[in-house]
């Protein structure tokens, strides 16, 4: 499946990556609109983003999140509701939301941030051996 | 084509057009009041004075019931009104349990106020529409459909002669019906009761949602004091609501930022920490069913004792390995992540009308497996399942049936009514197939299950005058205060809980107070003011969820890893604060937690005055049968000799040495109901109220509940 | 004998908080045990021993049921 990869001991913490995702979704360059954070503690940074694992597919009660034929999770944010369970349930904490926005939003793994990321700390992976762990399931 | 069928016999009785008011800061300010038989339907503006002393909720629902009752009113009489309304908080998605919907009518089992809260999108939808508050009076001659396409501004009255009249089939029916392609259905929820509403007093008020995974309109319950059957007697079929467009800030809150950061803790706090507390998305609560039976509360043979060696049997683990379907969330209304709703798909019914379809069962609740199950002596999951079906699609009350039939079979099993008055069911404890004929008989109100359906109160009166029973006995063992019958926890251990039930407004219900583990095992609340704190605080806190339109369950069932080490856990005070940010955050208020109590304050005060108009609401009115307080008889006694006699020594100071059994449970009796009374007398005094239980004047105009029309009910009684 | 919740309790050789919530059938998911005010995490129930005449608390939180 498709997925952003990251090779954290390479980033620089530069917010590239946050600034190109902001702009390319919300036309602002601020990083709490972007849906990929990065993190410094001295010299361990951290790249936050979705790896596409699909937990929240079933978090989501009205079913606006699925998976798309490439294998990204996609929200659909006319159904979604803003109930904001994908955010509290995410085990990475990756589903990101922001106030001033309905919706949650999410890495859609389009490659942006790799694009303009200096330390080729970023990757779009094609084919990553991710195991899906949504269940979809339907009772009738 | 079954479908159109059903539409073609629609005769229209009238159409209301409205301009669906916006909503501001958790607020419409309209109301929407319906007149069956003279079919009027009109929309009034809630005055100022109203939001501000009522707030919402079932606090909308006491006023609007006050005023279109009088004293004489029964609940059959035409101007005894439903009423339904959501509250301010009601419909944001973010924070769990903030879909809840009040509901209030003079009730045919305690002939004063009662109010429900249910869960399902109908409060949410009703507001979206436009209304804070919905009211159903009068009554139609045939069988009517109320629609409100909250979108359109559109209220008709429909002649529906062919629509079902039980839960489950007549919520698919008008889902189906209203809904435009299968996305449109979660946009529906139907309030609906069932077939035994039209003859049982316990009869109760279905409200759906629809479950996108399951492709079923599930169905919650507005189970308590008899709903069901003043709408089945107003000849309402079903109130339909359809809203699209539910998005996360319909409430327009004056601080959305506030909610969603409240929100998002919580359901934070619940991903980490459920499965390891309460398991509320993993059985709901059911979870309790095995702990209740540890701690010697889980009611048994009509509250007799408090355990049974075949618990495990219907233990929480039984349902979730055999019978309930997981991994999903299960809420009521969008953003609960707490998702307590558990269902049994596919499940096969053995008996009755829907013998062989395979059905969902939205259960099994910790009441249903406590009431329909070990109270009845009743051990087998299936059959649990089963009675929890039927009384949900007959519109009856778990609870209440629960109660009342482990009343009968107790009178059974002592001999103080047979076969012959049951009409041949051999009603002992643990006959599963004689309890489920019960509910088939209320469903045609036939039989002996119609008498079962009128009540503990009625039966008494019934075994007594009609089979001649000593009335004094059935007094001591049928559990029903005020006419409604006690909720499934054994209260005999614990003082504080004992006024948790008889101090209330409503009658012998757990949604004011449980305070057994903080009274009886943790020993927190030692003295009669310590007991009378408590027995002010949570019915006060808890009142507040009904003012609001909220659940309590994520209150309590989830808590803060540090909870235990701020200065009050028992009242988590980390969500407290949560729901003071969520008021402020919805309405732009500054209120904080103090004044949180004084909202409820008001209207919890304004109830008992309106119990006091009705005729109740007294200190008489408060007393508890015995069974709920200590051993009855003989057998309870000795099966708990060690306790008692231990209690009589260290407690009462009496050595129980040399005395017989019937002198001892007349010594702990005497013992008991005195320690009641004292109780009384402690929380009268801390709610502001006379040793006859009448607020005083001083005290409501403290308050701000000294409107004029409460002042004249409560004057002449002063001391 | 030690407190538990206030109440008298028969205090035996080698006994633990794990050992002493099973006498007392405390099965509850949610307790705080408190042993002479400090307070005693999960992980430690096994390993944590009470002594004759410790004053224990075992707070079950639940005020909703």
């Amino acid at each position: 499946m498709k997925i952003l990869q990251k090779i954290e001991d390479r980033c620089i913490a530069c917010s590239a990556c946050e600034m190109a995702c902001s702009n390319a979704y919300f036309k602002v360059k601020d990083r709490e609109k972007s849906a990929i954070r990065i993190t410094e503690h001295g010299q361990d940074k951290r790249i936050h983003v979705c790896n596409q694992c699909g937990f929240c597919i079933d978090i989501c009660p009205v079913m606006a999140i699925k998976r798309d034929a490439l294998g990204v999770v996609r929200i659909d944010k006319k159904k979604c509701v803003g109930c904001l369970m994908c955010v509290g349930f995410c085990d990475a904490s990756v589903m990101m939301q922001h106030d001033e926005f309905q919706e949650p939003f999410k890495c859609v793994a389009c490659g942006i941030c790799a694009g303009v990321c200096p330390a080729e700390a970023l990757y779009i992976d094609k084919d990553a051996a991710q195991v899906p762990l949504e269940k979809v399931t339907f009772f009738k | 084509m079954e479908i159109k069928a059903m539409k073609e016999a629609r005769t229209l009785l009238t159409a209301f057009d409205y301009e669906p008011a916006p909503l501001e800061r958790g607020y419409t300010d309209r109301s929407l009041h319906i007149r069956l038989g003279e079919n009027r339907v009109e929309a009034r503006a809630v005055p100022a004075l109203v939001r501000e002393k009522f707030i919402g909720g079932k606090g909308y629902g006491l006023k609007l019931l006050w005023d279109a009752v009088k004293p004489s009113t029964r609940w059959n009489d035409p101007e005894n009104a439903i009423i339904v309304a959501g509250g301010p908080i009601c419909g944001i998605t973010q924070y769990p349990g903030s879909g809840k919907s009040l509901v209030c009518t003079i009730s045919p089992m305690t002939d004063m106020p009662i109010d429900s809260n249910v869960g399902g999108y109908f409060g949410p939808y009703l507001k979206f529409s436009g209304y804070d508050a919905l009211e159903i009076s009068g009554k139609s001659e045939k069988d009517v459909v109320i629609f409100i396409d909250g979108n359109s501004g559109r209220v008709t009255i429909e002649e529906a002669p062919l629509e079902a009249v039980d839960g489950h089939v007549v919520a698919e029916q008008l889902t189906e019906m209203y809904a435009e392609d299968e996305e449109d259905k979660k946009n529906i929820s139907i309030i609906c009761a069932g077939t035994a509403a039209e003859h049982a007093n316990i009869g109760l008020l279905n409200f759906s949602f629809y479950d996108l995974r399951r492709q079923v309109a599930r169905l919650k319950q507005a189970g308590r004091g008899g709903i069901g059957r003043v709408f089945r007697d107003k000849k309402i079929k079903a109130v339909v609501i359809r809203f699209r467009g539910t998005k996360g800030n319909l409430n327009k809150p004056a601080d959305q930022s506030r909610i969603n950061k409240a929100g998002i803790k919580l359901h934070r706090q619940i991903h980490d920490l459920d499965d390891a507390q309460c398991r509320m998305r993993q059985i709901g609560t059911a979870n309790i069913i095995e702990v209740m039976d540890a701690y010697d509360l889980l009611p048994t043979h009509n509250y007799q004792y408090g355990s049974h060696p075949d618990t495990y049997k219907i233990a929480s683990k039984v349902f979730i390995e055999k019978y309930t379907t997981q991994g999903m969330p299960d809420g009521c209304w969008y953003g609960c992540s707490l998702s307590c709703a558990k269902t049994a798909d596919h499940f096969e019914l053995k008996t009755g009308p829907y013998k062989g379809h395979k059905v969902t069962i939205d259960g099994p609740e910790y009441e249903n497996a406590a009431g329909l199950g070990s109270n009845c002596g009743i051990f087998d999951p299936e059959i649990i399942l089963e009675a929890n079906f039927y009384c949900d699609t007959y519109g009856v009350d778990t609870i209440s049936f629960g109660t009342i039939t482990a009343f009968a079979m107790e009178c059974y099993e002592r001999g103080i009514i047979d076969k012959s008055h049951t009409g041949g069911l051999e009603l002992t404890f643990g006959n599963a197939m004689a309890q489920l004929e019960l509910l088939h008989q209320m469903s045609r109100g036939e039989g002996f299950g119609y008498h079962i359906g009128l009540g503990v109160r009625h039966l008494k009166q019934y075994f007594a005058e009609e089979f001649g029973a000593d009335r004094a006995f059935l007094e001591d063992i049928g559990m029903e205060q005020k006419g409604l019958e006690v909720s499934e926890y054994l209260p005999k251990e614990s003082l504080a809980q004992q006024g948790g039930y008889g101090l209330t407004n409503k009658g012998p219900q757990h949604d004011e107070a449980w305070l057994i583990f903080m009274d009886m095992v943790n020993n927190q609340i030692p003295t009669f003011e310590d007991k009378a704190e408590a027995l002010h605080y949570f019915p006060m806190f808890r009142t507040w969820f009904g003012l609001m339109g909220l659940c309590k369950l994520p209150w309590n069932d989830t808590t803060p890893a540090d909870n235990g080490m701020t200065d009050e856990p028992a009242k988590i005070p980390e969500h407290v604060q949560n729901y003071v940010d969520l008021y402020n955050g919805v309405t732009g208020a500054s209120i904080d937690k103090h004044e949180l109590i004084r909202q409820s304050e008001r209207v919890y005060n304004f109830q008992r005055v309106f119990n006091i108009r009705m005729g109740k609401g007294l200190r008489v009115h408060d007393a508890m049968p015995y069974r709920s307080m200590g051993p009855v008889t003989a057998q309870e006694y000795l099966s708990r000799q060690e306790r008692y006699d231990q209690q009589m020594k260290e407690l009462i100071g009496v050595d129980p040495e040399g005395k017989s059994v019937e002198e001892k449970i007349a010594i702990v009796r005497a013992y008991r109901v005195d320690q009641y009374e004292k109780l009384t007398d402690a929380v009268y005094k801390r709610r502001g109220w006379s040793s006859e239980g009448v607020p005083t004047t001083a005290y409501l105009r403290e308050i701000g509940m000294d409107l004029p029309e409460v002042l004249e009910v409560v004057t002449p009684l002063q001391a | 004998m030690i407190q538990v919740n206030g109440k008298p309790m028969i205090w035996s050789e080698g006994m633990t908080v794990a050992s002493m919530l099973k006498e007392k059938n405390y099965i509850y998911a949610k307790i705080v045990v408190k042993i002479n005010g400090v307070f005693i995490p999960v992980e430690k129930y096994e390993s944590t021993f009470i002594h004759d005449g410790d004053d224990v608390k075992a707070i079950h939180m639940l005020a909703g049921g």
